[in-house]
Parts: C-alpha cells; structure tokens; sequence
C-alpha cells in the first residue's frame, strides 16, 4: 500500500440481497482533497457508511488510514470526522454545547471539548453565534456547526457529505473556502461528496467518480480533463470551407458561426488547424485550448461508460 | 494560514462616516466645521470629522490539536451525563420546562408520605402514624401504590421522559452524531435507556430512601428497628428498581418505533392505563384475575407484593404468572428498542 493512502479498497463490494450496491470498487484516494461524484443511487451513502465500518461489506477489502474497515471501525470513526449532509444537530441546543457534546461522544474530556468546540466555531465562522440556539440558524449555519463537530478533534480525515447543499453563494463561497483552509493549512484530508461539479474542482484535486455501484473514474482532475482536451479557433471568412478541410483532414470538429472547437489530437494538431485554414483561405484571429469543465468531463465519463470505463487509463486510451 | 476578508455569517453593517463632500449643503455651520476640522493645504475639501473602523476583519486559523481521546467508557458517561444533567443544568438535553417541573411535583408529591409521618410523630398520633409511618405496607405502597403515585406520578414522569428519546434522535437526525462517532448501537440504547432509568429510580428510590431514613433520624429509631425494617426497605428499593425498568423499556420502545414526542408518550400511558382498567372490568365482571398479566402495572405490583411479604391483591394469579409476565414484557420491549435502533440510520433516515 502507498504511504499517503487515506483511503483504499480492492474489490470492495456490498450487496443487499440481490442489488449490488458497491460493485467491486478498487479505489485508491491519496492524502488532500477528493471529490466523490456520481448521480443518485450511484452508492456514495453506501461507499461512505463501508468505509466509516458502520456496514459490513460483502467481500472485498478496504482500508481507511490504514485501518482494516471490517474490524476496526471504531478507530476510523475517532480519527475521522464525517459531516452528513441533512441535519444532524438538536434544534434546541446551543451551538456551543452541540459542538462540545459531539467531541464527548469522541471520547474528549468536557472541559477539553468545550474549550475546542470554542476553536472550531470560530474556525468555521460562528464566533460570535456560538451561544445561539440551532433553531436559529441559517442552513448555512447549520452547516458550519456541523463542519465544526466533524473538526472538533481534528481528524485526519474528513468526511463531508454535500457540504453546500442549500446554500446561498456567500455561505457556499465561504464553506467551500473553509473546506480548502483545512486541506491547505491544516494538512488534513477531506472527501467530499457531492453533486455539484463546480464546488468538487474549487476544492479537490482528485475525484472518484461512482455509477450504479461501479467505479467509472478516478484520479487527478487534471489528468481526467485530459480527455476532453479541445482547441477553439475563432476565424474571419470561409469558415465553411475551413471546417471541410478540417474533416477532410480527419479532424473532429464542432463549429457555431466563426468559432471551432477541435479535438486535440496532439501537438501536430495546431499545425493541422492552420494548414487547413491556409488551403480554405481563412483567417486565423484567436487559438487556445479550452479546457473543459468538471462538468463536461463528467458528461463524457457517462457517455463512455458504455465501453468499459474502469479507470482515468481507459477513459484516456485513444484520446491522447 | 489563510485571510478571508470577508465576515462568514451576519457581517456587521459599517455607518458611514460623517464626511463633506461636494452633496453637502453649504451652510454656515458647515463651513465652520469644514475650516477648523480640515486640514491646511486639503485640496479635496473634504473634512474628516469622525472615522468608524469598518466591518471587521475574519481570521480563519486552523488550529490543530494533539490531545488524547479516552476510552468507551468515557463516550458511554457523556451521553449519560448528558441525559440526566439535562434535567438540573444547562447545555446539556435540553429537557423542556414542563418535564422538569412535573418532576419537581413528582418529587415533592412523593415525599407527601415523609411529611405526614413526622406530622403523626409530632402530635404524638398513632392511627395517623399507622397510616403514613414506615411499615411493610406503606413502603410497597410509596413505590407501587396505585393511587396517586401510579396513576398520576411516575407513568406521567416516564412518559415525558422517554417521549423524545430515541425518535427525536430519528426526527433531528441527531442519530448519525451518534454513529459517526465510535458509538456502538448497543452502548447508544443501553445509554439512552439507564439515563432514562436512572431519572425514574432517582424519583422512586430516592424519595423512599429519604421516607425511610427521615424516619429513621426523626424517630430516634434504634438498631433494632433497623434490622427488623431494613429488609423490607431493600425489597421496596428493589421494586422501585423493577418498576423503573419496566416503564423505561416500554417507553423507549414506543420513543424508538416513533419520529415524534407524543406517540411514546401518550402510548406508554394508554398501554399502562389501558391494560389495568381492561383487566379490572374484566375481574369486576366475571371475577377472574388472570387478565392482569397483561398489564405491566399489575404484573410488577404482583411480583412485588410477593416480594415485601404482603397479601395478594390478585385472588388466584399465581406471582409465578406475573414474574414471568414482567420478563416477557421487558423482552419484547428491548427486543423492540434493539430492533429500531439498528436500523437508525447515519447517511440519511
């Protein structure tokens, strides 16, 4: 096993009766920021209860902080810190004390854990609210106390299950900035589900992206983003002509007006492109990479996963 | 460590600062504020009289921390420490006004018995003393008299304890605070459920420890009547014992099996009353008394009056019939409360 793992799992699967809901997940997340990804019903509640030890797997092994998910549950469960994503805090509590009393059941001394659950609510940005009932508060609130009970005890790991769900751009903005400050200053890692691409490629380098119990992608996004890697070339006049020499040339070429965008193909590609607008006799006014979005890399992913896509290997054969 | 210049949640509004400028309207005032206040030389003609500091600066220091965690036992303490120190103390359950003055009633109702008794011993009354000072009677009766302490005090007390239990955990979704954490299902419910006992056993037993030592010290009474008494003391303390595990399994079956207070709460009473007045009508009219096994009231008071030594109220139920009503009663109870709090859930209910 590579050193900075935080989490791996060979064959790790989780069967209810007849429905498969984990299907032989061979998953490696290092150290840092990891977005999980996938629609509904693709197993991340599944993967996330497996690797908390709160449900026995069918087969397979899995390891999270090098500890045996089959056996020692209790030991991730203390070294990390999960956020749900619905509520999970007493309306009637004030957040200081719901915070302190998530750090008890880690097994911190009261006094220890309130004078902690003082430094996570301003870490999260409730300094000033922490003697505030929960009842009171915002989501995005609600959400930062629950950041804070994850942090109490400062685990290596966090575990945060949509953090920005229901949230308005300020709070989100300021969610997903506290997200990163964990990752960047404080040295911890953080998986984060979550449906929204934007948010994963703000916070995490890597993703493990899941569909109906299968792993259809993992690695760097930058790497993943490889596969839908397109030149856009904006021309001035024959742009027609242009766009048939392009094809005729065996180029994969997308054109709205004056503006292309070309599968890139390597770096003979640039060449391609202006030889191609040479013989239509266009002018070349703009060319550059675009680069595409999480987002669209996870609409190619899910158009490819048809033909086998197991690994950000198979997603990148042929593409580059 | 990273600076957001932005104030998370609720920024504090700036006012702005009282300044001149070219809006302002020129009057005699202002042209004496402007030339005394400005400075020589400002070019902008704008006078600076009075400056705020503005919002607020947010630093987002992430601060690690090296402490140990303790053990299982130590996690099991907080919720149990959380549950009970909820009923004196703040920050802890947020127990609700009403539960905790209905306690307080309880508590003061049940020392009713203390008060009379020392009121007999202090004008020297013996019918009075009969009736309310320490005998095998009164000591069965301060636990498992029906009325009012049965009826009236501890089902009520239990109900408003064990209403929110478990199903507020499942409502709130509380419970996935639980098992994040390395809180087992098993210590989680045994938790939930001694706290719940231990208030119960604090109301019954304590009031009758302090019934039968006030007793004790205000008598004067001697070691003899110590011995001879302290037997069926215990025997009480006993049932005081059976009788808030019994409430208590019930009720947390109901809190589990629910997403609100009020069903666990008005359940455990109905079952409790329901099932005493069924077999009472049942007795009154066909003068039989083997229905009172299915109520949980009478099958404890049964095994109890077995226990203190004192005659059955129950004709020809054998106590044997209600001991073994008592356990099946607890096993499907706890059988019940394990069952629903496996399948709380963590993920989402």
């Amino acid at each position: 096993m590579v050193e900075d793992l935080v989490i791996s799992s060979t064959g790790l699967t989780k069967s209810y009766g007849p429905h498969v809901a984990l299907d032989a997940l061979d998953i490696e997340i290092k150290s840092g920021a990891t977005g999980l990804l996938g629609p509904n019903g693709a197993g991340k509640s599944t993967f996330i209860k497996t690797i908390l030890g709160l449900i026995q797997i069918t087969s397979g092994d899995g390891h999270v902080l090098g500890l045996d998910i089959r056996t020692q549950g209790d030991q991730i469960r203390q070294r990390s810190g999960y956020m749900p994503e619905y509520d999970a805090l007493n309306p009637n509590m004030e957040a200081i004390h719901q915070v302190r009393y998530s750090g008890e059941l880690l097994g911190m001394n009261p006094t220890v854990a309130l004078n902690r659950a003082h430094q996570a609510l301003e870490y999260v940005g409730l300094g000033e609210q922490r003697y505030r009932q929960v009842s009171t508060f915002s989501t995005g609130m609600k959400q930062a106390t629950k950041l804070a009970c994850a942090l109490i005890h400062d685990p290596e790991l966090i575990i945060a299950d949509e953090p920005s769900n229901g949230l308005d751009a300020h709070a989100r903005n300021f969610m997903l900035n506290t997200l990163q400050t964990t990752v960047d200053s404080g040295q911890r890692s953080v998986l984060m589900a979550s449906h929204l691409m934007e948010d994963v490629e703000r916070v995490c380098s890597d993703i493990v992206l899941l569909h109906k119990g299968k792993l259809a992608a993992q690695g760097r996004i930058e790497d993943l983003k490889a596969i839908d890697k397109e030149i856009e070339v904006h021309v001035w006049g024959h742009a027609s002509n242009m766009e048939a020499e392009l094809k005729g040339s065996g180029m994969d070429v997308r054109r709205e007006g004056r503006v292309m965008r070309i599968k890139h193909r390597g770096d003979e590609s640039y060449s391609d492109i202006l030889l191609a607008a040479s013989k239509a006799g266009s002018q070349v006014r703009r060319m550059h990479d675009h680069e595409a979005s999480l987002e669209d890399l996870f609409l190619v992913i899910m158009e490819r996963l048809g033909h086998e896509v197991k690994s950000s290997d198979d997603l990148l054969k042929g593409v580059l | 460590m990273s600076e957001s210049p932005e104030t998370p949640f609720e920024p504090v509004e700036s006012k702005e600062n009282d300044t001149f400028s070219t809006e302002t309207p020129v009057t005699g005032k202002s042209k004496m504020t402007a030339a005394w206040s400005s400075d020589e030389g400002e070019s902008e003609g704008v006078a600076a009289v009075a400056s705020l500091p503005q919002g607020q600066v947010f630093e987002q220091n992430y601060q690690p921390w090296n402490g140990t965690l303790n053990p299982r036992w130590m996690r099991n303490w907080a919720i149990l420490r959380h549950h009970v120190l909820g009923i004196f103390r703040k920050g802890h359950r947020p127990w609700g006004i009403p539960t905790r003055l209905f306690i307080f009633f309880v508590i003061l109702a049940s020392c009713t018995d203390i008060a009379l008794a020392l009121l007999a011993s202090l004008v020297g009354s013996t019918e009075l003393y009969d009736m309310f000072g320490v005998n095998r009677n009164n000591l069965y009766g301060h636990v498992l008299g029906f009325w009012p302490r049965n009826i009236l005090y501890f089902p009520v007390v239990a109900a408003l304890l064990v209403g929110g239990m478990i199903s507020e955990d499942r409502a709130h979704g509380t419970s996935a605070l639980y098992f994040s954490r390395p809180i087992s299902r098993f210590d989680y419910a045994s938790m939930k459920f001694l706290s719940i006992a231990i208030i119960l056993f604090l109301i019954i037993d304590g009031t009758l420890a302090l019934y039968y030592f006030s007793e004790v010290l205000v008598m004067g009474r001697g070691w003899s009547w110590i011995i001879d008494t302290f037997p069926m003391f215990l025997g009480a303390f006993l049932c005081g014992i059976l009788l808030s595990f019994t409430y208590t399994s019930i009720g947390l079956a109901l809190s589990s099996i629910s997403r609100g207070r009020f069903f666990p709460a008005i359940g455990l009473i109905a079952i409790l009353m329901g099932t005493k007045t069924m077999a009472a009508i049942i007795n009154g009219l066909f003068d039989k008394s083997t229905l009172y096994v299915i109520s949980p009231y009478d099958s404890v008071a049964h095994v109890c009056q077995a226990i203190m030594g004192i005659d059955s109220s129950y004709g020809e139920l054998s106590w044997t019939w209600s001991l073994a009503s008592v356990i099946i009663i607890n096993g499907i109870a706890l059988y019940l409360l394990a069952t629903r709090v496996s399948t709380l859930e963590v993920t989402r209910e």
